[in-house]
Formats: structure tokens, C-alpha cells, sequence
């Protein structure tokens, strides 16, 4: 136990470290472009293809389950559209992102920490947290959001594709659904989780990589340690976050 | 000048280093010699800051590095040079922007004034005209001598080096030691090597001390270092063939 609280004391240090002013406003913003194409911009790819099919699978999902007569077809693409922007878009691709981000970023920052790179920066008088982490942190965590929007437009894409192309539901009661009784908040509440996710899978993933220590075999610790620890703060975060802003 | 005053590091039982009192003075290459695992780079950390030690001093002109504000701590370490073992040279970086690095940060020079330090730095470790590489297109010995370049950017009051010789060649061995004697006498830096070349310590050692199993055991300069009055360090000397057949 005595363990878990050091860790998350050291953990709440590094976080001081990292969000201290940075040396040079320049530098920071070029390094945070860098950082928002490594690992936001060159995601989008990656979200887009599973979002189509999982829009896709939903569309069938529920259409096999509403075989009673007397519920319009329109729900189809109604439920959709709510579980795509409810759980899907923030949630699911922040599972994926966790491995994605996480396994990049902590294995990049464990293999600097061990070929003495964070030691040189250190000896040059650089906050190497503020310098490698920050950038990392913020354009992950302030662009995110843009990609659970994408997931949302091109999930539902996917799933008109499918209304369009089977027998299951028609265009029409789909594109009908996916209007029908739109709550906006909800898309504010997705990018919020979003955000969230993706400020825990940057920072403890840097944390992980940042202090690993072991050879490689300790860089690949710290990638393992990064995710899983990612993925299950953010189920425990959804549940929070979940549990604060819709009830 | 750095002087070192009783100090004690332990990594929990495992004692490392064992009271250890030594200086280190300016413009001279001091050698920190001992077989592997004695003590040599826990002793370099401690002076460079990256460890803490368990008890003593270290001071950089007086000034305990353990007690500096962390302003002037900061300030400090924009007068150190710095060799790893392994180099450290920022893979994501070309060779320019390696040795600009420190520049960007901490002074106001514009980009042409850093491109011609740069070259001129270049020049100086012998190796114009590889700004654009990365560290994985050079050789070791090239990664040295960037290395190098590097730590001189800031004109350093101290120089470290970690092993500058290891997994290297004898021929570019000599030529990194060379270097390395020629900026300390001419930037007049305090300079600490640790090492267990042979070849390093003959040829530039102006001040060797030797650790054994964490303690400091011997120190003298390079006439009295092969006739030492130190049994531990008379196996070191003679655990080198050519050393040895030379003291015969």
C-alpha cells in the first residue's frame, strides 16, 4: 500500500515539474506542433477506420434488436448516434489511443532516459519534464477532442453505409434517427472524456517512460505499465466523469 | 576547483562510495581511475548533481552544491560540459541542432551566430561538414567528437567525461584523449575523466586518483603511477600486459 502512495507522491511531483513555466515560449510551441502531429494528427487514420466499422456494427446490432413492429425504424440510427457520441467516440477510442499513445510515448522517453539523454539535458540546466512532457500533454489532451469528433462523423458515416446498402433500416429512418432528439451537451460531454483520457494516458505513460530504468527490458516494462495502468484509469475515470456530468 | 569532502553514497545495503575526500583542480585533467564497479561513476553522478549523496561535500569554489538555491544550482550546470559513456546525443536531432541545443536555450545568439559556432566547433573535434547527420549516421568516435562539440557549447568551466574512450579504436582513442587535454589547457576547464584506459591515463592524466571498492586508495601523477606504493593499484597497473612488461 505503502508502495501505491509513494508512487502517486512521486507521480504529483513530476506533474510540478512538467507544468512549470517553460524556459523558452518558442520552443514550446514548436515542440507542441511536433508533438500534435506525432500523436494526435497521425491518429486520425487510426480512428476513422475503427470508428466506420464500429458504426457500421452498431447499425446491424441494433437493427437485429428491433424487431417489434410497433418501434419506428428510426431508433435505428437514433441509438446509434448515442452510443456512438455517449460511450464509443470518447471511451473505446481512448482504449485504442492508450495503446497507441501510451506505447509511443513511454517507450520514446524510457529509451532517452536510458542512453543518459534526459541526464544530458538535465546537466545543461534543462527541465527535461517541462521540455519532453509538457507538449505532449497539452496537444494531446487540447486536440483529442477533435478526433472524437471525427470518430462521431465518420461513425455514423459508417453506419449509413450500411442502412444504405442492406435491407436492415433505409436511409431515410436512418438519417430521420440520427437527428431525432439530438442533445448537444452530449457531444460537450464526449470531448470533455476525451480530454481527460488523453491528459491520463500522456502523463502517466511519461511518468512510466520517464523513470524507467533496466535496459530495454525496463523501456518495455514501462510501455506495458503505461497502458495498463492508461486503460484502467480510464474506465475508472468514465465512470466518474459519467456519474458528475449526466446525472 | 571542485573539491570533494567525505562522501558517502549507498544504494541500500551496497555500500558505493566510502569517505571519500579528493580535489580536482583547474586547467588539468584529473583522472578518476578503479576497475569496473568501483566507484568511478557513482563518484562522477554525485559531482555532476544526478545523485545525492547519503553525507559530505561537494564544492564547486566553496559552495556546497547540495545547499545552491535552485536558481544558482541551474546557473551552475550552464558551466558544465558533459561526455556520457554513451554519448547522449539527442537521437531526434541532427548533429547542428545537437550542439545548438544548449544555445537555443540559454543564450540570445542568432541562428546565423549559432551556425557558425557550430561549424567552428565542428572544426574544432575535427569535423566539418556533418551538421545535417543524425547521431545514427556517425561512427562512435564521430559521436564523441560531437559529444564533445556539444559540451563545449556553452564554454564550460567544468568538463566531464564518462568513459570517453570505450568501444573505441587505440588510434581514435588517442585522438578523443588529445582533444580532450588540448581544451582543457586551452579553455583552462576543470576537468574530470573517469577511465580504466590505460593508454588515457599514460598519455593526458596530469592528476590520477584511485578508487578501490568505493575508497579513494592512491593518488599522484603520471611519473609515480606505474611505481605506486599501493598494492591494489600495482594489480590494476599490472593486470595491463603492455604496463606491465614496461615496469617488467
Amino acid at each position: 500500500m505503502r508502495k501505491y502512495f509513494e508512487i502517486i507522491g512521486k507521480y504529483c511531483l513530476f506533474l510540478k515539474r512538467v507544468f512549470a513555466r517553460p524556459e523558452k515560449w518558442r520552443l514550446f510551441f514548436r515542440q507542441f506542433l511536433i508533438e500534435s502531429d506525432k500523436l494526435v494528427v497521425s491518429s486520425v487514420l487510426l480512428v476513422a477506420f475503427i470508428s466506420v466499422f464500429i458504426g457500421g456494427v452498431i447499425v446491424i446490432q441494433t437493427a437485429a434488436n428491433l424487431e417489434n413492429p410497433f418501434v419506428a425504424k428510426l431508433y435505428v440510427g437514433y441509438m446509434t448516434r448515442e452510443s456512438l457520441i455517449l460511450e464509443f467516440c470518447s471511451t473505446m477510442i481512448a482504449l485504442v489511443l492508450a495503446g497507441k499513445i501510451g506505447s509511443n510515448v513511454s517507450s520514446e522517453l524510457g529509451s532517452m532516459r536510458i542512453t543518459e539523454q534526459i541526464d544530458a539535458m538535465e546537466m545543461m540546466g534543462v527541465n527535461s519534464a517541462n521540455y519532453l512532457v509538457l507538449p505532449k500533454i497539452a496537444s494531446a489532451t487540447l486536440l483529442s477532442p477533435l478526433l472524437t469528433l471525427i470518430s462521431f462523423i465518420v461513425g455514423l458515416a459508417g453506419g449509413a453505409l450500411v442502412a444504405y446498402t442492406s435491407d436492415m433500416v433505409t436511409i431515410t429512418d436512418y438519417m430521420e434517427g440520427i437527428t431525432f432528439s439530438f442533445n448537444g451537451s452530449y457531444v460537450v460531454y464526449s470531448c470533455v472524456k476525451t480530454a481527460v483520457f488523453s491528459f491520463l494516458i500522456t502523463s502517466i505513460s511519461a511518468f512510466n517512460g520517464y523513470y524507467a530504468s533496466g535496459g530495454s527490458l525496463g523501456v518495455g516494462r514501462s510501455s506495458t505499465k503505461a497502458i495498463v495502468y492508461s486503460s484502467m484509469l480510464i474506465l475508472v475515470f468514465d465512470l466518474l466523469l459519467t456519474q458528475t456530468m449526466l446525472y | 576547483m571542485i573539491e570533494v569532502k567525505n562522501l558517502t553514497k549507498s544504494f541500500g545495503d551496497n555500500k558505493v562510495l566510502d569517505d571519500i575526500s579528493m580535489s580536482f583542480e583547474a586547467g588539468k585533467c584529473n583522472m578518476v581511475i578503479g576497475a569496473s564497479g568501483s566507484g568511478k561513476t557513482v563518484l562522477l553522478k554525485n559531482i555532476m548533481g544526478l545523485l545525492t549523496p547519503d553525507s559530505g561535500e561537494i564544492l564547486y569554489s566553496g559552495k556546497d552544491l547540495a545547499k545552491m538555491p535552485p536558481k544558482e544550482r541551474k546557473l551552475l550546470y550552464r558551466e558544465m560540459g558533459v561526455l556520457f559513456q554513451s554519448n547522449a546525443l539527442f537521437d531526434f536531432a541532427t548533429v547542428e541542432e545537437n550542439i545548438g541545443f544548449p544555445m537555443e536555450f540559454f543564450t540570445r545568439l542568432s541562428k546565423a551566430e549559432k551556425k557558425e559556432k557550430t561549424d567552428m566547433l565542428l572544426e574544432r573535434v575535427g569535423l566539418p561538414g556533418v551538421n545535417g547527420k543524425y547521431p545514427s549516421e556517425l561512427s562512435g568516435g564521430m559521436q564523441k567528437r560531437v559529444g564533445i562539440a556539444r559540451a563545449l557549447a556553452l564554454n564550460p568551466k567544468y568538463l566531464f567525461c564518462d568513459e570517453p574512450n570505450s568501444g573505441l579504436d587505440p588510434m581514435t582513442s588517442v585522438r578523443i584523449d588529445e582533444l580532450i587535454a588540448g581544451i582543457t589547457e586551452e579553455y583552462g576547464t576543470t576537468t574530470i575523466i573517469n577511465t580504466h584506459d590505460m593508454n588515457s591515463i599514460m598519455g593526458i592524466g596530469d592528476r590520477i586518483s584511485f578508487i578501490y571498492e568505493g575508497k579513494l586508495k592512491w593518488k599522484g601523477d603520471r611519473d609515480s603511477f606505474l611505481r605506486p606504493d599501493c598494492s591494489e593499484l600495482e594489480a590494476f597497473v599490472h593486470s595491463n600486459a603492455l604496463a606491465s612488461k614496461l615496469i617488467g
